[in-house]
């Protein structure tokens, strides 16, 4: 095929051009000129995507606590048990001062939740009772605290370790120990245990749904009736299980749906008492009783933050057995005040003290320090400091979490300390566990703040130079801005490293790694605004700013940007994010249905604002046919306008019917996104159907301004064809195995071969097929005879969008085959919509416009949502990870992934050059022109991503201890972060760098004036 | 009043509703624009067009109704519309230089005619995303609700034979207000007042009354 183009190319030259030696060395040199400008533009875009990097980098160290999680587990026990068996009753979000009894006459004193808890205080005497107040680590939820509680260790949100869906603990924990020891443990409550213990907990257990607050009984009372069949129950075997757990919730659930005032808390509290009393009455002189919370609740009855009343919780030993406890002096256990001055342990220190007091290896990663109560005497708390001391230090030694040099040296004197004094021992203890918990449980504002900084940077550079200095003026800039960002680079680099290496400041910078970092986008930073403001001024680029604003058009789509960025102001508005991406690209296509129905008269002024400020240079003879284009369109091109808002509009709102729902929208979103409908056989059947339609569709966009010619109808007619056959079959076998039960041919061998080979056509063998320049070109020479020097070219309207295409074409069949079957549907319409966007903008002459790339990026957010994905962690398709390959392999697994999840994200940054490119003839523009309105729509969609993740960068800050932080806010800056990584990379490596540049040149080559 | 014909047999329709774009986009062709030039059509800019009683009927459904009973509110509606098109809209809007009395016979048609519109107008709520198969009644009732806020804009159409797009504007006031009003609905908020289609009638009244009121001075 490329034969034929190459002597399409010569006759094309022959014949229409009739050049002189002086116009060719012309062409030559503005050829050199184009390549040196590519080079430096993307050097420049180059440049701004690392800072950007940077900027996602310095914040992700700040906010995302990480935690390396190690699989060790502790061995040896030196300690005898003192007790044989362990009932352990967890009451959700019981407050410290709910337990002890509060004068009447304080203040806060209020009856339905205090005193009614009388267990708890009036056992002191008699037997062994020792209450405590049980200080929380943020965050206080109950996933993170009952991680928290198990292990001894500061969960984070991100505890990387070799599982991936978080849930079966990876580390070392007592309830993993006790099972390690054949100790039988019987568990009801919360079905958070069983997500995280399920290996270690007795078949017999019985966990409940947790997630309905509204609910207030069944889960309590399904504990007590498990209570009742395995302790009371006197004629059962009693004696099956050595630990017995419950997790109550009914407090919690009383304090989320009425708050602590109401008086169901008290009839709550009142049971509880009830049923701890029972169970102090029931247990012998064997058995550790333990009650206990793991968080309490603010004034409003929610936790998950930080604040005194939800840090509170409570913990109560008790045992039959006399003098089990060495209560201290009785000025530590003042009640008076709710409590304020009592005796605080911390929750990660039950894990020590229950292993010693049952005779268990204390777990291998844990940070905290017995109890001072339970060791009776001086011989054995010298013992119990021993032993885990020793254990702390060999987790230090292994984990080797602590690499800042002074903290070392201070954690060496202080364990020589502890060497010769075994009292001095925990200060070792509690200034590791301070050391750790700087590592793992505190934000780092320092660098959130510069993730932030350097991003709304970033932001302002792509906006100063994207859009506000005519593309004109940027592409004789660039030679400014190279040499500029290198220099400074280079002297900030040698600066900060410097101050760095001698002062070690700033400090939270930690290595030479960061500071490296840091001080190359401070560089690029330095050198971009120095190039700017040695032509522009402040003042200037603001009054540019408001008057690129100043259209119709520019106003809606800084509009939509607005709505978007603040939709994280709000979980419910982040929750329902899908519902309003596409709620707005409906409103995008109505608003131009209504241009196209009504001629309101704006369109004129942009479009003229559009052809004065485009090429105030490049001269007349391209005014001419501007003017002409942008007199009001015709009635069939209101018609064609009018055609394709409308399938905008609906090939939105078909595609937004695929959903795969979040859990929190729950009954009002049905989702259709199921493995049951992916595989279904309509599903497959309206597969089939867009592999019929789907060429069928792109040679009618071909069509229209007929360039279906020459490399076009191998492309979409054989490639794609082809290749959406195959793999439909790759897909019709998967889902065969799903929905057929006895299914026993194992066809994974052929599976892995059809997979491959698509994936290796449609990413190497086409895209270089596509290096070789296919043109949609074809000359028309029998209507005219043959001694006439005039001859048609087909296509030559398109030529430039038409060759494009193409290479989209080449990623969109690659991500059809990492989406399922309703994906896929999904993307078909996406395609239409992008198309008809293409259209609509080019028929509105908007092609410099903001809306342009703006309704770019809520299509691929829209799509996103439409492809079964959700700002959420559980919905990534993982399973779309194996199908090049059968287990984890570096790049195949995850480039199935990336293309799966950020698919519609990476055909809108193809597709983004489009909106210049579709239906620009050749020999209108320069080359130069033609690349930097590239770039500056390149840069539009940039700017819109920067906008929403520094949006995002903002409120998951704003909102770090909020309920939902972990859930939905989260999430949603991860998601924003990764978009705005594949864009770039995409946008710079393959848009600009890759491809823009080379078919330009080659337009060029073939039309050269 | 931009009215512009082309030089076909068939009579064509803009509602383009801008001077200067027509008269430029007819510079070259004269005859045509003073031909149809006709007398100027537009609502007097007075304080008499404020619709007081969608504020009213505002406080009722808030306040004094039952469950947000949208269907009662649409019969207050009617009648309500009606006496306002007789005696504050129509009153106010000037014919070529005069105010015409209300003709009787076009009531039932533009009745007829926002019945008709209520199925395209449902149409394009269900593209923007209502739902598809649940809740019909309710999107029906909102376009119903739609329809009639614009009952006398659609009046006026009639009465200036399709000739003018002044009266567009009240159409795009009431959209918007329940474009905006949108905004409740996704909102955690679980009162009732946020069912489908509750907050968009409202955001339908508000859009209404700002329009009626300030749609002669835009």
């Amino acid at each position: 095929m490329s034969s034929i183009d190459v002597s399409d190319e010569r006759k094309v030259k022959k014949r229409i051009l009739n050049s002189s030696i002086e116009d060719k060395r012309l062409h030559w040199s503005r050829l050199h000129r184009f390549k040196t400008t590519h080079r430096l533009y993307i050097y420049l875009m180059g440049s701004l995507a690392i800072l950007q990097l940077i900027a996602i980098a310095f914040f992700s160290k700040g906010f995302l606590l990480t935690r390396s999680v190690l699989e060790n587990v502790a061995t040896e026990a030196h300690v005898e048990p003192k007790f044989d068996k362990c009932v352990i009753l967890i009451i959700d979000a019981l407050r410290f001062d709910f337990t002890i009894p509060v004068d009447p006459h304080e203040v806060g004193y209020n009856p339905n939740h205090h005193n009614n808890l009388e267990v708890f205080n009036t056992h002191r005497d008699s037997d062994s009772s020792l209450l405590l107040k049980f200080i929380a680590d943020p965050p206080t939820t109950t996933l993170q605290r009952l991680k928290g509680l198990a292990t001894g260790s500061l969960p984070t949100f991100i505890d990387a370790g070799s599982n991936f869906d978080g849930s079966v603990i990876d580390e070392d924990n007592f309830i993993k120990q006790m099972f390690l020891r054949n100790k039988t443990i019987y568990f009801a409550g919360d079905d958070t245990w069983d997500a995280l213990f399920n290996p270690f907990l007795s078949p017999l257990s019985k966990p409940f749904e947790s997630l309905n607050v509204w609910d207030l009984d069944t889960v309590d009372n399904g504990v007590m009736n498990y209570f009742e069949e395995h302790l009371f129950n006197q004629n059962s075997s009693s004696g099956d299980w050595d630990i017995l757990i419950g997790h109550m919730l009914g407090i919690d659930h009383v304090g989320h749906k009425y708050g602590p005032n109401h008086f169901t808390m008290k009839e709550k509290q009142v049971q509880a008492n009830e049923f701890i009393e029972k169970i102090r009455n029931q247990i012998d002189e064997d058995t550790l009783l333990l009650v206990m919370s793991d968080h309490g609740m603010d004034h409003t009855g929610n936790h998950g933050g930080d604040s005194k009343s939800e840090l509170e919780a409570a913990l109560w030993l008790y045992s039959k057995k006399p003098n089990m406890w060495n209560h201290l002096s009785p000025s530590h256990y003042n009640t008076s005040f709710l409590g304020e001055n009592y005796r605080d342990v911390n929750q990660i220190d039950l894990v020590s003290t229950l292993s010693l007091l049952l005779g268990l290896p204390i777990s291998f990663n844990n940070l905290g320090w017995p109890i001072e109560e339970i060791a009776t005497t001086a011989e054995e708390a010298k013992l119990f400091h021993e032993i885990t001391l020793n254990q702390i230090k060999r987790y230090k030694e292994v984990s080797q979490v602590i690499t800042n040099l002074d903290k070392e040296e201070h954690l060496q004197e202080l364990w020589a300390k502890a060497l010769i004094n075994t009292s001095a021992a925990s200060e070792y203890q509690r200034y590791f566990l301070e050391s750790c918990k700087d590592l793992w449980a505190r934000f780092d504002y320092w660098s959130i703040g510069t993730g932030m900084f350097l991003l709304a940077s970033s932001l302002v550079l792509l906006i100063i130079i994207t859009k506000l200095i005519p593309s004109i003026v940027i592409g004789q800039m660039v030679s400014e801005f190279v040499p500029t960002i290198t220099i400074m680079t280079l002297v900030s680099n040698v600066c900060f490293n410097g101050i760095f290496h001698v002062l070690h400041q700033p400090l939270f910078l930690e290595n030479w790694f960061w500071c490296s970092l840091f001080a190359t986008g401070v560089g690029i930073i330095v050198g971009c605004f120095l190039t700017i403001f040695d032509r522009y001024t402040t003042a200037w680029i603001c009054r540019k700013f408001v008057e690129d604003l100043s259209d119709y058009w520019s106003r809606i789509a800084a509009l939509f940007i607005t709505l978007h960025a603040v939709l994280f102001t709000s979980n419910s508005f982040t929750i329902w994010e899908d519902k309003i991406v596409s709620f707005l690209l409906a409103t995008l296509g109505m608003l131009t249905l209504y241009e196209f129905v009504f001629l309101p008269k704006r369109r004129l002024t942009t479009a003229l604002l559009a052809a004065a400020m485009g090429e105030k240079k490049t001269s007349l003879q391209k005014k001419q046919p501007l003017d002409t284009e942008s007199s009001p369109l015709g009635k069939f091109a209101r018609l064609v306008g009018g055609y394709h808002s409308i399938v905008l509009i609906v090939c939105t709102r078909l595609s937004s019917m695929i959903t795969i729902c979040r859990e929190e929208q729950g009954e009002f979103c049905t989702p259709t996104f199921t493995t049951a409908n992916n595989y279904s056989y309509w599903c497959l059947l309206l597969c089939l159907i867009v592999i019929a339609f789907l060429p069928s569709c792109f040679k009618g966009y071909y069509n229209i301004c007929s360039s279906y010619q020459a490399a076009a109808p191998i492309w979409i007619g054989q490639f794609l064809r082809w290749v959406l056959l195959t793999n439909f079959a790759y897909w019709t076998i998967c889902a065969m195995e799903n929905t057929i039960p006895d299914w026993s041919w194992d066809l994974k061998i052929l599976k892995l071969t059809i997979s491959r080979i698509v994936a290796g056509f449609s990413l190497i063998a086409a895209n270089v097929g596509w290096m070789m320049g296919p043109l949609c070109l074809k000359l028309n020479i029998h209507n005219n005879d043959v001694r006439s020097q005039q001859a048609t070219i087909l296509g030559y309207a398109n030529v430039y969008g038409s060759q494009f295409f193409l290479l989209v074409i080449n990623f969109f069949m690659c991500i059809m085959l990492f989406n399922k079957p309703l994906a896929q549907i999904s993307l078909f319409l996406m395609c239409n919509q992008l198309l008809s966007i293409l259209e609509i903008f080019d028929l509105l002459k908007l092609k410099e416009n903001l809306i342009g790339p703006v309704s770019m990026g809520l299509l691929a957010y829209q799509q996103f949502f439409s492809t079964g994905h959700q700002a959420t962690i559980p919905a990534v398709q993982w399973d779309v990870g194996f199908v090049l390959t059968e287990r984890i392999t570096f790049p195949f697994t995850h480039l199935g992934i990336v293309m799966n999840t950020f698919g519609p994200h990476i055909i809108v940054a193809l597709s983004v050059a489009l909106l210049t490119l579709w239906r620009q003839p050749p020999t209108v523009l320069k080359p130069q022109t033609l690349l930097a309105r590239v770039v500056s729509n390149c840069g539009m969609l940039l700017i819109y991503n920067t906008v929403l993740c520094l949006s995002s960068f903002v409120w998951v800050t704003h909102f770090r201890r909020h309920l939902m932080v972990w859930k939905i806010f989260c999430p949603r800056f991860m998601l924003a972060s990764l978009s705005l990584i594949v864009l770039q990379v995409i946008i710079t490596l393959i848009t600009i760098a890759f491809a823009s540049g080379r078919l330009i040149r080659q337009i060029n080559n073939l039309f050269w004036t | 009043m931009p009215v512009k014909k082309r030089a076909l047999p068939k009579k064509s329709v803009s509602f383009s509703d801008d001077e200067t774009l027509t008269k430029s986009r007819r510079s070259g062709d004269k005859n045509h624009s003073q031909i149809h030039d006709g007398p100027p059509i537009y609502v007097k800019r007075t304080i008499k067009t404020v619709p007081v009683h969608l504020l009213a009927l505002l406080y009722y459904y808030i306040k004094l109704s039952h469950n947000f009973d949208a269907v009662t509110l649409l019969y207050m509606l009617i009648p309500l519309q009606l006496a306002y098109l007789t005696l504050q809209f129509n009153a106010n809007t000037v014919y070529g230089h005069k105010i015409l009395r209300l003709r009787m016979s076009l009531i039932p048609i533009s009745l007829g005619a926002a019945l008709v519109l209520t199925v395209p107008c449902m149409l394009i709520i269900i593209l923007l995303g209502a739902p598809i198969a649940m809740l019909l009644r309710e999107t029906w009732i909102l376009s119903a609700h739609y329809c009639v806020l614009g009952l006398p804009a659609i009046y006026s159409i009639f009465k200036c034979n399709f000739k003018v797009g002044i009266f567009k504007k009240y159409f795009i006031a009431v959209a918007v207000g329940c474009w905006i009003s949108c905004v409740m609905i996704p909102l955690d908020w679980d009162r009732d007042w946020q069912n489908w289609p509750t907050p968009l009638i409202m955001g339908a009244y508000v859009g209404a009354f700002v329009g009626y009121s300030i749609g002669s001075y835009i």
